[in-house]
């Protein structure tokens, strides 16, 4: 699929690279997606993505107080998921994937 | 000679028009385009969507199962054919033999494929068998929707199946082992009567109603690289069935139609 991508970018002429620069804001506009799911066992996965089907991996979770303090940090990893012990608390978990790209999720609304 | 028109023509009226509908595999969940995960429920019958006439007994399927892909990640297949429990569905004019199933689901695609027993159909004295796929997203992140899967005759979709508009354009790719079939026909119908799993049976009320037998049965071609193009004249479940495309196929030495089935779902704005 990267590469398919690649060789159509590859196809277009300079003059439609000016126009996609022109209007990057729009033109690149991907939503981030995170979900979340109990997965029965104490534990906790979340899956991220975007919704051009490009890979989360790499974009910094964080499992917070409902407060805003932080209980526990870490990243998507290769196949862009976050597994944590749930906490006994009530949370949120943030996927973090910079301005615009940010997602929260409290824990009343992560189901099994 | 008047008399014997005039008896011909009496003759017409009684004997019922013989329906030109087609077999169509069908494989059911009331939602192709969900928002959040969970456990979905599944029917698989063979019937006559547009009129929710005949329902053919279903066999024991050779294979079921999903491939599940989200993002970059690599495709992942389980088998679902031990989840598979026997059911009688109802169409409104009798009922037949079919399978229900239920799967839990998280994020992206999850394209479920059967490949069903071969029905033997006596007026015929010829088999059919029917691959079918059923494309299901979660959450909006696509996956691998657009990769042929590799059952022996498929159609692989070129827009996802789950987020058409009312008014789009449907695209699809006919292939026989992996290969395109040029000119491959591809019947098409509404699925026109609501499949209500919980009573196992076709709602009795229609959506729409055919002028004339021609609407009820669409028939296209696809091109020369075996891609046909429909646009989506009204919201709901729409089925294509690319017939026959292994002529010289054969099952328990009799003519088997090796077909491919695709499913999509359009949506009105608004």
């Amino acid at each position: 699929m990267r590469q398919r991508k690649k060789s159509a970018i590859k196809k277009l002429g300079y003059g439609t690279v000016l126009v996609f620069f022109l209007f990057a804001g729009q033109a690149w506009a991907h939503t981030p997606l995170c979900s979340c799911y109990d997965n029965g066992d104490g534990t906790i996965t979340c899956e991220g993505g975007f919704s051009d089907g490009s890979s989360a991996s790499g974009v910094k979770m964080r499992v917070e107080k409902q407060d805003g303090a932080v209980l526990l940090e870490g990243q998507m990893n290769a196949t862009s998921e976050f597994t944590f012990n749930k906490p006994e608390e009530d949370y949120k978990v943030v996927f973090d994937g910079g301005e615009g790209h940010r997602i929260e999720i409290n824990s009343k609304d992560i189901l099994e | 000679m008047k008399k014997f028109l005039s008896a011909l023509a009496c003759l017409a009226l009684l004997t019922p028009a013989a329906p030109a509908l087609a077999h169509f595999q069908i494989i059911y969940t009331p939602e192709m385009a969900m928002k959040e995960g969970g456990k979905i429920d599944l029917a698989l019958v063979f019937s006559h969507p547009f009129d929710a006439g005949h329902t053919m007994d279903m066999g024991e399927p050779e294979q079921f199962f999903v491939i599940r892909s989200r993002g970059e990640n690599p495709p992942q297949k389980t088998d679902l054919l031990k989840t598979l429990k026997p059911i009688t569905w109802t169409s409104l004019t009798n009922s037949g033999k079919a399978w229900e199933s239920n799967y839990a689901v998280r994020g992206g695609d999850y394209i479920f494929c059967l490949i069903p027993q071969p029905y033997y159909e006596p007026e015929e004295e010829a088999y059919i068998k029917q691959n079918t796929k059923l494309i299901v997203n979660v959450g909006g992140e696509p996956g691998a929707w657009m990769e042929p899967v590799g059952l022996p005759a498929e159609i692989v979709p070129l827009n996802k199946p789950y987020d058409r508009w009312t008014g789009n354009v449907f695209q699809g790719k006919v292939l026989l082992h992996g290969k395109p079939v040029p000119g491959a026909e591809i019947e098409i119908e509404y699925l026109n009567h609501e499949p209500l799993l919980d009573k196992k049976a076709f709602a009795k009320k229609a959506a729409v109603e055919a002028p004339q037998e021609a609407f009820a049965l669409q028939t296209i071609f696809a091109d020369d690289n075996g891609i046909f193009t429909f646009g989506i004249p009204k919201a709901g479940w729409w089925g294509f069935a690319a017939l026959d495309l292994d002529p010289e196929y054969t099952y328990k030495g009799k003519k088997c139609s090796r077909d491919a089935v695709i499913w999509m779902k359009a949506v009105d704005m608004q």
